[in-house]
């Protein structure tokens, strides 16, 4: 996909519309506010609530001015305690051993579930309600019990993520052992081919376009469960903890400034999932653009009479 | 291959039945002789917990087997329905064996017990949390994702400039927008109604855009030539086409909904609500009302997934899906 | 190393009492829902035949391959495959199955594709890759080793399953209509390729197709079946001389021998004509 993408132009435009459309909505939410500050006689920088719009300590909508020095001061220093990179890192290496985690428990219920039909019938059921639970109310009490039993630090966090990213990976990875057609199972009996290898050679390469397709969707739960789960109990790290410390402190731009980044987070995050998909799955069509025959292939089709 | 009920299959089951029976009465006699403990268990009775449950598990794998290719759903349930029992008394027994203390961890019975005691504050938390915030943002969500699918799907450039941001914003974790809407809308009803209708939004956009879409060229072939008009193309071939995607969106929709609102209310709340609740029993151990809250929102979650899937039913059972 | 290159110049017709490499013997299937998918069949098959089963949709031309390769169980009557009966015949993996469809997996690239079997059954790593090579050079694929099976176009795509049948060196062929799924001028091509690799390989084929020239073209004889139930109508032998070439399609006992299997077709209320 080396040409530029159509989308491109559009998007641009899109944004654009966005970012002019912003400011008027920022004034029009901003100046009630500000005029009832004035109106308070709060010791505020400026003369009128136009002006005043921009400078809000708790505004509706914080001014671009304002999200930029919000970003400059919580990006730096980038190794700083209190900065979002690091913070974003230690969140970000949380979901990513839940996921792994929820991945190794995932196969073996999912192996459960193909291998035998009692399995299934006695647990999926449950599987299946507990997507239709909100799992993430879980969360809070299941840190406290942890800590409880000294589990602590990043590891619960990364439980949690685990915990509501395994349905997911589950029944993704269940579906993908089930993939395979019939016809090739039937061919790994000709080869009287033993069970193990039936699932070495078959059933897991064949999941593993699905384990990806769960990942995406367990990837951005994770992450949620590993913010909550810093947000329920003490942390001294993780985007959770900084979410946490500016809601309590009414920092509004702060709170700004950590949505957007979280936001990147997932999207990067995300996009980890599908460059490790590419990387891995070198088999997977191009769907994006049709793909002609390799030009040799079409000739040789002909030639191939001896 | 159906498996055909052998005398050794029978055997079996009969089998699993009794080891059933023995590994339910294990359990059940020992927390009848724990009740009223505040000693810990000895090593060899909590063994025999250990067995009790093995015992339970084991049979209910080999009774299974009799329900693998039951038709009626309610029988096929029981194998199930078997595991939620052995799993609730294991827990209540392992619980009373090692003393948890019921602020860490309550026993399932006295879940069960708060749950009837405080079933009154929690029918009106679940009022606030499913009807007011859950289900106001859903319709709303679902009404505008569905309105804004349309217009994407009729618009070329409207579909290349905001369909890849509604992907990337589909990856946004709800817990970091929470807050802000919570700050910017304030902390009544109103604001959880924004998350959820913000985050059932994306997935309903993204879902009916595709099923508006992916309709064959030859049923569009097939409709030019009937000199089908843009709302007749609309009316005949790409919504019917389109049904099961906006559905599979309005399933996960319903899931999305419960998460944003019981996850807003952590972030502020006006002393109501499912996720205020939790998060305030949490906060001072109060588990035995945090789990009754869980046990509602679940129920609910269930109830009405289960209704929005007899919907799809009832509107799509053509589709191949349900064959 | 292949260890049976015999080639198939001749067959003398004696050859079928010395030594059956299939032999069937009333052999009935009756599936759970009630269908009588073969009704007492018998079919004795010679080394080194290529023989073709031939009957419209549901006469059991499946059934009676699958109950060749052990997929399934007959109902009643056995069966034996090089004096063995089909499980034994699975587990000594005496046969190459080729499916209707490629059943090639994507993540293999065509040259691991035709290393699969190779594996599974423990042949030495250094042993595999050759082979494979081999086999592709005879389906004419050596080119496309290391593409992925979706870069292929169907043609090559069933080559490609053939040379994985063939790749561990199997006495017999099963093959269900391998071709059915392909446009005429590739499936012509593919046939004269196939009766190549029959010649030099030495193989004993059973094919299955619903193409009666496909049958008479390729065959030394042919199984006609017919349905409700499934039986054996008849078997026709084909003499036409070997080896066959394009021009064999327009030799005057062609369209003879294609009418006879036409006729016993009809017989069986193959298809419903009404004269
Ligand atoms: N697994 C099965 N269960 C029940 N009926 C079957 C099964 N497989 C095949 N049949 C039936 O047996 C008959 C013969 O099928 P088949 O051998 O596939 O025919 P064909 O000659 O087209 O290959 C058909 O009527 C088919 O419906
Ligand atoms: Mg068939």
């Amino acid at each position: 996909m080396t040409r530029i993408s159509p989308h491109l132009g559009p998007m641009l435009v899109v944004a654009l519309i966005t970012l002019a459309l912003y400011w008027p909505l920022m004034y029009l939410a901003n100046i009630p506010a500000a005029q009832r500050a004035l109106d308070t006689g709060a010791a505020l920088p400026c003369k009128t609530a136009f002006e005043c719009a921009t400078q809000l300590r708790s505004p509706v909508l914080p001014s671009p001015q304002q999200l930029w020095n919000g970003f400059r001061n919580l990006m730096f220093p980038l190794n700083s305690q209190s900065a979002i990179p690091l913070n974003a890192l230690v969140t970000a290496l949380e979901t990513i051993v839940g996921l792994l985690l929820a991945a190794l428990v995932g196969f073996f219920f999912a192996i459960g579930m193909v291998a035998s039909r009692a399995f299934e019938r006695s647990l999926l059921p449950w599987i299946v309600a507990s997507q239709t639970v909100p799992i993430i109310a879980i969360a809070p009490m299941l840190v406290v019990v942890l800590g409880q039993y000294g589990v602590q630090g990043w590891l619960p966090k990364a439980i949690i993520a685990a915990y509501i990213a395994f349905f997911p990976i589950a029944i993704g990875v269940a579906k993908g052992l089930k993939s395979p057609d019939p016809l090739s199972l039937d061919l790994m009996k000709t080869y009287n081919a033993s069970n193990w290898q039936t699932y070495l050679k078959l059933r897991f390469p064949a999941s593993i376009p699905y384990l990806f397709t769960a990942f995406k969707v367990a990837m951005t739960a994770a992450l949620i469960g590993a913010i909550v789960a810093e947000i329920s109990t003490i942390s001294f790290q993780g985007i959770g903890k900084m979410l946490a410390e500016n809601s309590r402190a009414s920092d509004v731009v702060a709170m700004w400034v950590i949505m957007l980044s979280s936001a990147v987070l997932g999207i990067l995050l995300v996009a980890l999932v599908n460059w490790l998909e590419r990387l891995l799955t070198p088999w997977q069509r191009v769907r994006t653009a049709a793909t002609p025959l390799p030009k040799q292939a079409r000739v040789s089709e002909r030639g191939g009479a001896g | 291959m159906v498996a055909q009920p052998t005398k050794s299959a029978w055997n079996q089951a009969l089998l699993g039945w009794v080891l059933l029976v023995v590994g339910f009465g294990i359990l059940f006699w020992f927390i009848a002789s724990w009740w009223n403990q505040t000693e810990p268990a000895s090593g060899p009775q909590k063994l025999l917990i250990g067995a009790g449950f093995l015992l339970a598990a084991l049979g209910i794998a080999w009774v299974a087997n009799q329900f693998v290719n039951t038709p009626n759903p309610v029988i096929g349930f029981t194998p199930a329905a078997l595991t939620l029992l052995v799993v609730v008394v294991t827990a209540e027994a392992l619980l009373r064996a090692y003393q948890v203390p019921p602020g860490l961890i309550p026993t399932p019975s006295r879940v069960l017990s708060t749950f009837f005691a405080v079933r009154d504050v929690l029918l009106q938390d679940a009022f606030q949390t499913v009807v007011l915030e859950a289900l106001v943002g859903y319709l709303i969500g679902c009404g505008l994702g569905v309105f804004t699918a349309l217009l994407v799907s009729r618009y070329v450039f409207l579909e290349r400039g905001l369909l890849p941001y509604a992907t990337v914003f589909s990856s946004i974790p709800i817990v970091a927008l929470a807050p802000v809407l919570v700050k910017m809308v304030g902390i009544d009803w109103q604001s959880k109604a924004v998350i959820v209708a913000i985050t059932v939004f994306f997935p309903v956009v993204v879902n009916t855009f595709r099923g508006l879409s992916e309709v064959s060229p030859l049923s569009l072939d097939l409709m030019r030539s009937y000199a089908a008009g843009e709302v007749q193309q609309y009316r005949w071939l790409r919504l019917p086409n389109a049904l099961p995607f906006i559905f599979n969106a309005l399933k996960l929709g319903t899931t999305l909904a419960m998460i944003g609102a019981i996850v807003g209310e952590f972030f502020g709340a006006n002393g109501q609500g499912l996720g205020f609740r939790i998060q305030i029993e949490a906060g001072r151990f109060g588990f035995d009302i945090v789990w009754s809250a869980i046990i509602v929102a679940s129920l609910i979650g269930i109830a009405w997934y289960n209704l929005v899937a007899w919907l799809e039913r009832r509107l799509t059972g053509w589709h191949v899906s349900f064959r | 190393m292949m260890q049976s290159n015999t080639p198939n110049t001749h067959l003398p017709s004696s050859s079928l009492e010395v030594r059956p490499i299939v032999s069937v013997r009333q052999v009935s299937m009756i599936f759970q829902t009630g269908t009588v998918a073969l009704k007492n069949a018998n079919l004795e098959i010679a080394q080194g035949e290529f023989i073709s089963l031939i009957g419209p949709s549901g006469c059991g031309k499946t059934t009676l391959l699958r109950l060749l390769a052990d997929l399934i169980k007959p109902t009643s009557g056995t069966i034996q495959i090089g004096g063995k009966n089909p499980e034994e015949a699975r587990k000594s993996r005496a046969y190459g199955y080729v499916f209707q469809a490629p059943t090639l997996m994507e993540w293999r690239t065509v040259l691991s594709n035709v290393m699969l079997p190779l594996e599974v059954m423990n042949f030495p790593a250094s042993e595999r890759k050759a082979r494979a090579e081999k086999m592709l050079t005879l389906v004419g694929l050596e080119k496309f080793a290391r593409h992925y099976p979706w870069q292929l176009s169907g043609g090559m795509q069933q080559r490609v399953s053939i040379a994985r049948a063939l790749a561990f060196d199997p006495q017999l062929l099963f093959m269900d209509e391998p071709f059915g799924a392909l446009d005429e001028i590739t499936r012509e091509n593919l046939n004269l390729e196939l009766l190549r690799l029959w010649r030099e390989t030495g193989k004993t084929i059973i094919f299955v197709t619903h193409s009666i020239p496909e049958a008479v073209f390729l065959s030394t004889r042919i199984v006609v079946m017919t349905p409700r139930p499934g039986k054996i109508e008849t078997v026709i032998p084909v003499d036409l001389p070997q080896p066959r070439t394009f021009e064999t399609r327009e030799l005057p006992e062609f369209f003879q021998i294609a009418t006879e299997v036409r006729e016993a077709l009809r017989r069986g209320h193959g298809y419903e004509v009404t004269e």
